[in-house]
């Protein structure tokens, strides 16, 4: 792939600007752009149930090189959103001829501490890349997104120090136009603690969180509430 | 006995439609009340993923639209079936955003199931589930497909459970003998 220029920040989250996927992938963009790459950002959510919008999205692809789909997982792949934007981007591109190499990028983060909840998720755009003629750049799997709280990653704070590392690293590879190395993935898909102590503090403090939301609402006595239950 | 079936197809795909009128016709002929609803045709706007299912109402979305009803009939329903277009390897857009609100009929808290972290379940029952995926043929995501449902089942925790993919370059007539085959599986049907 030659020198790649422009830079497509796509953002599977329903969020939004406040998501921890638009934090994920600003961070690595904002690498790419101190290479002097030309970033732009488009949210899928906002684009795939209109004409104009879907318009905006396809001309937003095609002008990339390099595409960074961002995206949570949901239910054990993506958000409904998120799998629009591929299937138009995969009919778009089916009846085109392409031409120019194009990479695609993907950077999923789940709440659950194990990144290996997300492998799934991942190998489905790996095979939306494959089927839509992208050059497949690599994934990066954040769990415990929890830590991240959506707030932008910061390099010098020990909670996001690897991740922020590895995308840093990634952005050197993809601003030569190379997929992301596999050292930049492990290490942006790294906790920064252990996943024991991860999984401990996810029931511990993840159950307390709930709890503080719903008190928040006045919820916290329907916490359990079966609205739906048959017979009722 | 209530049977809800999810139809995740776009307008048009008869391979899928004929898999839906199988099922119906199987299930009636035994006294199975069946409901296939077809998702492109209701108004189901995408989860906010705001948790408000969770924090505001629990177990009931926020969203005041047919989400609501598809979850309704899902956990009051003694079989749930998944009809979808394999969609690089998982579930086309029309299906997920039908799954993607179901989610208040789990809690929001965490807890160890098979060595992973997953929500505790918020009803007493859930439905057995059927998950069928449509293939195209010149690809094979078979093998990703079936590893999101089993994924699936680890969330939804069914009583019972059936994954399978059809492939569309099948003969049609061989519709029936696949779709009795799931059913008896789950031992809805002997």
């Amino acid at each position: 792939m030659s020198q790649p220029r422009n830079v497509l920040l796509l953002i599977g989250s329903p969020r939004g600007e406040g998501s921890n996927s638009h934090m994920i992938g600003k961070f690595l963009v904002d690498k790419l752009e101190e290479k002097s790459l030309v970033s732009e950002e488009a949210f899928a959510t906002r684009l795939v149930n209109t004409r104009e919008g879907t318009e905006r999205l396809l001309k937003s692809v095609d002008n990339a090189d390099i595409i960074v789909l961002a995206t949570p997982m949901y239910v054990d792949s993506l958000p409904s959103p998120t799998i629009k934007a591929m299937e138009l981007i995969h009919e778009h591109r089916k009846a085109m001829f392409p031409t120019k190499s194009q990479m695609l990028v993907a950077i999923i983060n789940s709440g659950f501490p194990e990144k290996e909840q997300i492998d799934i998720a991942l190998k489905i755009i790996q095979n939306f890349a494959q089927d839509s003629n992208f050059k497949w750049g690599g994934g990066i799997r954040v769990g415990w997104g929890m830590a991240l709280n959506s707030e932008p990653l910061n390099e010098k704070k020990g909670m996001t120090r690897k991740l922020t590392a590895g995308l840093s690293l990634a952005s050197v590879n993809l601003s030569e136009g190379h997929p992301m190395s596999e050292e930049a993935k492990d290490l942006a898909s790294t906790l920064f603690i252990s996943p024991f102590l991860a999984k401990s503090m996810t029931r511990l403090f993840g159950n307390r969180g709930w709890n503080k939301q719903a008190k928040d609402n006045n919820a916290q006595t329907n916490m359990y509430d079966r609205p739906y239950e048959p017979n009722q | 006995m209530k049977t809800v079936i999810f139809d995740g197809a776009k307008e048009g795909d008869l391979t899928i439609k004929a898999i839906e009128k199988s099922i119906t016709d199987q299930l009636t002929e035994k006294g199975w009340e069946v409901e296939p609803l077809e998702l492109r045709n209701m108004q189901i706007a995408a989860c906010l993923g705001c948790f408000g299912c969770w924090v505001k109402t629990p177990g009931t979305c926020v969203i005041n639209d047919d989400g609501r009803e598809t979850t309704r009939k899902a956990i009051q329903s003694d079989l749930m079936v998944w009809l979808t277009p394999v969609t690089f390897g998982g579930y086309s857009s029309e299906l997920k955003k039908a799954l993607d609100r179901i989610i208040p009929i789990l809690l929001p808290y965490f807890q160890s199931y098979h060595g992973q972290i997953h929500h505790k379940m918020r009803y007493k029952k859930y439905p057995k589930l059927l998950v069928i995926g449509v293939q195209e043929p010149g690809v094979d995501y078979e093998e990703t497909f079936m590893a999101l449902a089993e994924r699936n089942m680890l969330n939804f925790r069914p009583p019972a459970y059936a994954v399978s993919v059809f492939q569309r370059a099948k003969d049609p007539k061989k519709i029936p003998v696949f779709v009795e085959e799931q059913l008896k599986k789950l031992e809805v049907i002997s």
